[in-house]
């Protein structure tokens, strides 16, 4: 065994884990065996990232537990079958969209799998929408260059997709002033290193601010260039403008496996068909390490963290104009933030989220204890927040690696294989870079076998639809003399028009189920949650595909709303 | 024999104590007549309406809600409903017309006016 | 369209369609504005009777009470339009309002010089009673499940959980067995039905259908589609108890959880609202705490019946037509928390003066007691009641003698 190898062996012995086979597998660390629980699994891991190897692939099973099958779509066919695309992005997550979109710069085939029936369907529409300063990386880190690089990208990027971005800033608080000095050091140090603008704030001027913080703040530090969006309007204008410049989606798209030869992804497998890429970009999220591993190039481990987010009524979108958390000193090195509450895009507020180590990667319950701690921590520090603000809640998994750093490069062994993994917070606000960087690692990647030259008909801007609650009394009057539909209000909370609906179902990458349109345009995000509108955001879609209501579904696959007709006329037995 | 009962002629939902012994049936706790006359019909025959749908061949009305003008026994509900349910109504009927001509022993009524035209709007000079 | 109108009523369901007709009668030049694509509200769905025993002294089904509403609105002097939603609402110099609408032919403004509220109430969410698990299809509130069934024509489940024991919830049980689904059993978290006792008798003994007291749903199971539902009894402060969790295996759950008053449109003019009712504070003009605009039906409080709806909406529609700015001499209607649940109105105008017609509701299930009203000294109401619950709402009529400067309403035992 080699010296390393046997060192961190021993460490683990010392640190009460034992009987855990570690083995190096290329320039990274594999460990095997098995254990009780899965913080020790998790604490495995992290001590194995502190030897120097590249990655941590971590094999440790949980003793007792089997990991469930991947959630995967019942449909089989050979919709895709024997396509031979420049490019396959697998994944049709913000990362995915991001770089689909990019590279429709260039004139090339690009086919995007998603295995979900829509874009945006885990952790890109599962998270708080912020676009961090980066302040909350260490210095020298892919996730900080990132994060500054995507941040500052924003505003033109959204004014291009026609995405709402409110440059609003963010605080970090503290309740005790020498601990607020103490993390002033580290902020300047960072803020120095990465460019960030920063500024101290005494309890008066974060008063003047945010006037309904509570006294909990006494201090904290305010980063301008935070921002906010939707992520999952984002993602959606990403992959509209993606198709508007030639990129194909095909959802409800799995991959099952892959064939190589000399070091070189040859097919891959799906569900809809096999197909023979060029080059194959791994942004598959949680299941990043598991697509990797598909190509025989796992070297890091992805390893699901669990968050749990509160969402209150717009009537408190008001009384908060930023993001912000108070952060306690163990928080200010963790390789999580913390959560806290924010101004959604949309006016709302957004309470957490909170974060926690469990195996599964596709389970998005909630659970009251969870939902409760995260009130508990954060309602105190606004002064009108009442637990009966919520009106729903959910929970998003991170795609994190032991490391805590993303994974941006192309695969050592796999010549035309291009990892976009470990995409955790601020995945996000990193996108817009990381997609660059993808960008051009495969072009170069792809220059080697074929000439790439950029698409001389590509259009940076999404095609522009009407946001009535955007629009001034006098606006709105126009865009209903020339459509009525805009005129008609389906969504009484959100204040959604019949014509927005119609937009989001006959899009570049049409929304037909009802949670595809309430992430576009939000009908049943509001205080009713759809209990009202459901019925007839259902029978748009019917009068706009020719599907039944019967066949219509809340998101994809088996989730049909309704089963049959009621026995009417004798419709049914 | 004492029972309680739940009267369901009214909101008030009166909770009655039923005396019986034989043929005699005593109702104490009924705020009105009603109630002693439910109690004493639940006990030898109980009746009750239905409210319903039925189908209509009219495309801009596929669906009329329904109601039995009387009451039914109790036990023919779901022979009603079969019955109701293998019906289409192929005239355009108003609130109390007969849909179903006797059926256990009442008729199936009309509860919508289906020539009814409300404008969507109404504006007078 | 008139540019002004003296009453503008916002809600063409039983509350808004009584205003619109009582302030006609007062010679108002009226205007109703309904958001949805016809008049009625949500009568529209309850296909179902019980309705109209006191106001028409006949039991009538949702849509025969709504057409007579609708009739005689179209038999009196009232303007109205459907499919428009009033999107903005603002004061004016004048003391009147200005109202922004929206509709299929564009943006308009219309001035009003009187409000009335009659937006009715919405369901309470899965979110807003705290259900956890997966969120997959198959989680409706009654009132959903109530339109697809009986205006879409379509099944939303086969075999469903319903927890709550509202009166909605009770009549879907009933209305989906009907149709050939089965409902396993409805479970309510307090020790008592949350609706009508015959709704208990009629729509749940009548068919077999267990209710469970004491009990609540604690997890949703399923990944595309519900599953299975996990339930608890729970303890005396609503807290689950493990070793009672149980796994049902079906493909809905429906909610029928609690209804809350709609006053987001309330909220644009500074109305301020009582925490009991989740409506505006008003006098027994219907008057909120703004001069000139009054809020009646469900949107003021959750009724039972839509019988006070109507009389709600009268009342209000008849005070909005004959309202005149002046001095108010308000006098809070005091009572004990502990004993009443709530009380509308909540205030007496003394410029005002005249009748009362008060509505309550108990804080517990109560037998044999007495329910007084003092203005003053003087005792106006001193009625018995067998029993009270917090489900059946009361009303009582009365009128001070003379010129008040207290209110109370109190409880207390008789026999």
């Amino acid at each position: 065994m080699p010296k390393k190898v046997e060192k961190l062996h021993s460490t683990l012995m010392k640190k009460g884990i034992p009987g855990i086979e570690c083995t190096q597998w290329h320039n990274s660390i594999k460990l095997e065996g098995e254990l009780g629980n899965w913080q020790d699994i998790i604490t495995a891991g992290k001590i194995a990232t502190k030897f120097g190897y590249k990655g941590v692939v971590n094999e440790i099973k949980l003793r007792g537990f089997k990991e469930p099958e991947i959630k995967a779509p019942k449909i089989k066919d050979n919709a895709i079958d024997n396509r031979r695309p420049d490019v396959v992005i697998i994944g049709g997550g913000v990362i995915g969209c991001s770089i689909a979109r990019e590279m429709s710069k260039y004139d090339l085939d690009i086919l995007v799998l998603e295995k979900e029936s829509d874009v945006a369907m885990h952790a890109s529409s599962r998270n708080d929408g912020m676009i961090h300063p980066g302040i909350a990386s260490h210095t020298n880190t892919l996730r900080g260059k990132m994060n500054v690089k995507g941040n500052a990208m924003y505003t033109k990027l959204c004014q291009e997709l026609d995405i709402p971005f409110e440059r609003y800033g963010n605080f970090i608080l503290f309740d005790d002033k020498k601990i607020a000095y103490g993390a002033g050091a580290l902020f300047a140090y960072r803020a120095k290193h990465y460019g960030i603008e920063m500024e101290y704030c005494n309890r008066e001027k974060l008063v003047e601010l945010e006037p309904n913080l509570t006294d909990k703040a006494v201090a904290g530090y305010s980063f301008p260039s935070a921002g906010v969006l939707s992520p999952y309007k984002l993602t959606v204008a990403l992959a509209e403008n993606a198709v508007e410049n030639g990129v194909e989606f095909s959802l409800d798209t799995i991959v099952t496996s892959m064939h190589k030869l000399h070091g070189e992804i040859v097919s891959v497998q799906t569900n809809r068909g096999k197909i023979y890429p060029k080059a194959v970009i791994n942004a598959a999220g949680t299941f990043s390490d598991c697509v990797a591993d598909m190509a025989e190039d796992k070297f890091f481990t992805i390893h699901p963290r669990k968050g749990e987010i509160v969402i209150l009524d717009k009537k408190k979108g008001p009384d908060v104009t930023r993001s912000m958390g108070l952060v306690s000193p163990e928080m200010l090195y963790s390789t999580s933030k913390g959560g806290g509450v924010m101004r959604t895009i949309d006016n709302n507020v957004l309470v957490g989220p909170d974060a926690y180590e469990q195996p599964l990667r596709e389970d998005f319950s909630t659970h009251r204890e969870n939902i409760q701690a995260v009130l508990n921590k954060h309602l105190k520090l606004i002064k009108t927040f009442e637990p009966s603000d919520a009106i729903t809640y959910f929970a998003g998994i991170r795609a994190c690696t032991y490391e805590e750093e993303f994974v941006i490069e192309r695969s050592e062994y796999v010549k035309n294989l291009i990892h976009a993994a470990g995409i955790q917070s601020p995945g996000l606000a990193s996108a817009p870079a990381i997609a660059e960087e993808i960008c051009k690692i495969t072009v170069n990647a792809l220059s080697e076998c074929m000439q790439v030259i950029p698409n001389s008909k590509f259009n940076p801007n999404r095609r522009r639809v009407p946001h009535l609650d955007k629009l001034s009394f006098d606006e709105k009057q126009k865009v209903i003399k020339e459509n009525p539909d805009y005129g008609v209000i389906v969504c009484r909370c959100e204040e959604i028009s019949r014509g927005e609906i119609i937009d989001a179902v006959n899009s570049a990458l049409p929304a037909t189920s009802v949670d595809a349109i309430k992430r576009r345009v939000r009908p049943g995000m509001g205080r009713c949650q759809g209990g009202f509108c459901a019925p007839l955001v259902t029978n748009i879609i019917c009068e706009q595909t020719g599907l039944t209501p019967e066949q219509i579904t809340k998101c994809g696959g088996d989730s049909n709303l309704l089963f049959e007709k009621t026995p009417k006329g004798g419709a049914s037995k | 024999m004492t029972k309680e009962m739940t009267c369901i002629v009214c909101p008030n939902g009166c909770l009655m104590r039923i005396e019986q012994e034989g043929d005699k049936i005593e109702v104490f706790d009924a705020i009105c007549k009603r109630g002693i006359e439910f109690a004493k019909n639940e006990l030898t025959n109980p009746t009750r309406s239905i409210t319903t749908t039925v189908a209509t061949k009219f495309e801009d009305y596929p669906l009329l809600s329904v109601k039995t003008s009387g009451e039914i026994p109790k036990d023919k509900i779901f022979e009603a409903m079969k019955k109701i349910n293998s019906t289409i109504v192929k005239k355009r009927v108003k609130v109390d017309d007969v849909v179903i001509k006797n059926l256990f022993g009442t008729d199936v009524v009309a509860t919508s006016d289906m020539t009814l035209d409300v404008k969507t709007q109404r504006l007078i000079d | 369209m008139k540019q002004r109108y003296r009453v503008c009523v916002l809600g063409g369901g039983p509350a808004g369609l009584a205003a619109a007709v009582s302030a006609a009668n007062e010679g108002a030049q009226v205007l109703i504005i309904e958001r949805e694509a016809k008049l009625g509200g949500i009568l529209k769905q309850c296909i179902h009777d019980g309705f109209g025993l006191i106001r028409f002294g006949q039991r009538l089904t949702g849509p025969e009470y709504a057409e007579r509403e609708i009739k005689e609105m179209l038999g009196s002097k009232v303007d109205y339009i459907t499919s428009s939603f009033v999107t903005n609402v603002k004061r004016i110099s004048d003391g009147g309002f200005e109202l922004e609408i929206q509709s299929a032919n564009g943006m308009m403004k219309v001035q009003s010089d009187t409000l009335v509220i009659a937006c009715g109430c919405r369901e309470k969410t899965s979110r807003q009673v705290f259900i956890h698990g997966d969120r997959p299809a198959g989680i409706y509130s009654a009132g959903t499940a109530q339109y697809f069934v009986n205006i879409m024509g379509y099944m939303p489940t086969k075999r469903c959980v319903i927890l709550g024991s509202g009166d909605i919830g009770m009549i879907m049980a009933r209305r989906l067995t009907l149709e050939g689904a089965e409902v396993e059993g409805v479970y309510e978290i307090k020790d008592t039905p949350a609706g009508l006792a015959r709704n208990v008798a009629q729509c749940l003994d009548d068919f077999d259908i267990p209710l469970h007291l004491s009990t609540t749903v604690t997890r949703v199971i399923g990944d595309k589609r519900v599953e299975a539902i996990e339930v608890a009894k729970v303890d005396k402060n609503f807290c689950p108890i493990e070793n009672t969790k149980r796994i049902i295996p079906c493909d809905s759950l429906i909610l029928s959880v609690g209804l809350l008053p709609e006053n987001e449109i309330a909220q644009k003019l500074d109305i301020e609202i009582d925490f009991a009712t989740k409506g505006a504070y008003v006098d027994q003009c219907f008057m909120t705490n703004v001069p000139g605009v009054f809020s009646c039906g469900n949107a003021l409080h959750v009724n039972d019946l839509a019988d006070y709806v109507s009389e709600s909406g009268e009342l209000a529609g008849k005070y909005a037509a004959n309202f005149r700015p002046s001095q108010r001499d308000i006098v809070k209607i005091e009572y004990d928390s502990k004993d009443f649940l709530y009380v509308v109105p909540q205030y007496y105008d003394v410029t005002q003066g005249g009748e009362l017609s008060l509505y309550f509701r108990s804080k517990t299930d109560c037998k044999d007691r007495k329910v007084y009203l003092d203005f003053d000294d003087d005792t106006v109401l001193d009625k018995k009641y067998k029993r009270l619950l917090p489900s059946e709402m009361e009303a009582v009529k009365v009128k001070p003698k003379k010129k008040v400067t207290s209110a109370t309403l109190r409880m207390g035992d008789f026999k």
